[in-house]
């Protein structure tokens, strides 16, 4: 049985917000609403650092860390457990889903989710452009909404959006069921926590601290079940991997002397 | 999401405030939906059994929906 999870690695997460904005292109998320923000803890409020600036040749001590928020895709969803009419529902891969023909607005859902992940169509929705953005329909007004893992792709056997844009590759998405997937090894060999697990929620959401990992290892948009070869694997020859080449964030140096 | 020093499956005071918000105004019964929603997070950390989750609130859903068609349901085992 397939089991999707995600693994954020908060040591390589640098708090850019494009796994947020990412997230809305592609799920054509309305003005105002957000389905992945990413929160800060540090200060009083967000985005506010704890300590202070180094002033007057003293050593600043300020601190904030970034603490990336969506749909935990929960094994034991209170959201699911409320929903009066069914429309919010586990699938059988653990991607938590909500089917907006069959939601009537009564929002007891976000009241039970823990994790503040869900948000309500209170207008019609507005989008920029005003076609909208991505491939996803747009959802009336009235109605809740929230991440899906952008089932969309998955289901087309892709990456979700967040995931394959992030630029310090600190996401990793894959079946957590599947002992050899990646996600499962660093939920095994890194120090995760699960937001609130004294809540009993078994969110499909593992957060790494302490050690960082090597991040998502590939480049491809694909799944890493989909993958001919294991990325990971130095045994790849390099005719295997041509043209298929990892794309470095920023482009390597011209060799040379000095000009 | 600090961590809340009166126990689990109580509400952090904070929170409770913004499920008020989240339920202002809505069309249906804005109490049943905290108690459903603080008694689904016992379900989940093992304080209440789904069947007596369903079965506390069956008849005011059925009330208030005319429906119940929550997953907690024993008869829809499957």
């Amino acid at each position: 049985m397939t089991n999707y999870g995600l693994v954020i690695d908060q040591e390589r997460c640098i708090g850019c917000q494009t796994c947020a904005v990412t997230c809305k292109q592609e799920n054509n998320v309305p003005m105002g609403q957000f389905w992945n923000r990413v929160l800060t803890e540090g200060g009083d409020h967000i985005d506010t650092p704890e300590g202070s600036y180094p002033e007057d040749g003293e050593t600043g001590n300020l601190d904030m860390q970034y603490q990336p928020t969506a749909c935990q895709h929960c094994e034991n969803a209170p959201c699911v457990k409320v929903c009066p009419v069914n429309a919010t529902y586990t699938r059988d891969d653990g991607i938590v889903e909500i089917d907006y023909d069959k939601c009537i607005g009564c929002r007891y859902c976000m009241a039970a989710c823990p994790y503040n992940a869900r948000v309500f169509n209170w207008d019609e929705p507005e989008h920029r452009p005003d076609d909208g953005t991505g491939d996803v329909a747009e959802r009336p007004q009235g109605v809740v909404e929230k991440c899906t893992f952008c089932s969309h792709r998955v289901d087309e056997g892709l990456d979700p959006a967040c995931v394959v844009n992030c630029p310090a590759d600190a996401r990793i998405f894959g079946d957590l069921d599947d002992d050899s997937s990646t996600v499962s090894e660093y939920v095994a060999n890194y120090n995760t926590e699960q937001l609130l697990e004294e809540k009993g929620t078994d969110p499909n959401t593992y957060y790494v601290q302490g050690e960082m990992t090597p991040g998502r290892t590939w480049t491809s948009d694909d799944l890493e079940s989909e993958l001919d070869d294991d990325p990971s694997a130095e045994s790849v020859s390099a005719d295997d991997a041509a043209g298929d080449e990892p794309v470095p964030h920023v482009p390597a140096e011209a060799g040379g002397g000095d000009d | 999401m600090a961590e809340n020093p009166d126990g689990p499956h109580e509400r952090i005071p904070a929170w409770d405030e913004t499920a008020d918000a989240m339920l202002a105004d809505v069309d249906y019964d804005a109490d049943l939906g905290k108690r459903m929603a603080d008694d689904a997070i016992r379900v989940a950390n093992g304080e209440l059994s789904e069947a007596e989750f369903h079965e506390r609130y069956h008849e005011e859903v059925k009330a208030e929906f005319g429906r119940d068609d929550r997953p907690t349901d024993p008869e829809n085992d499957d």
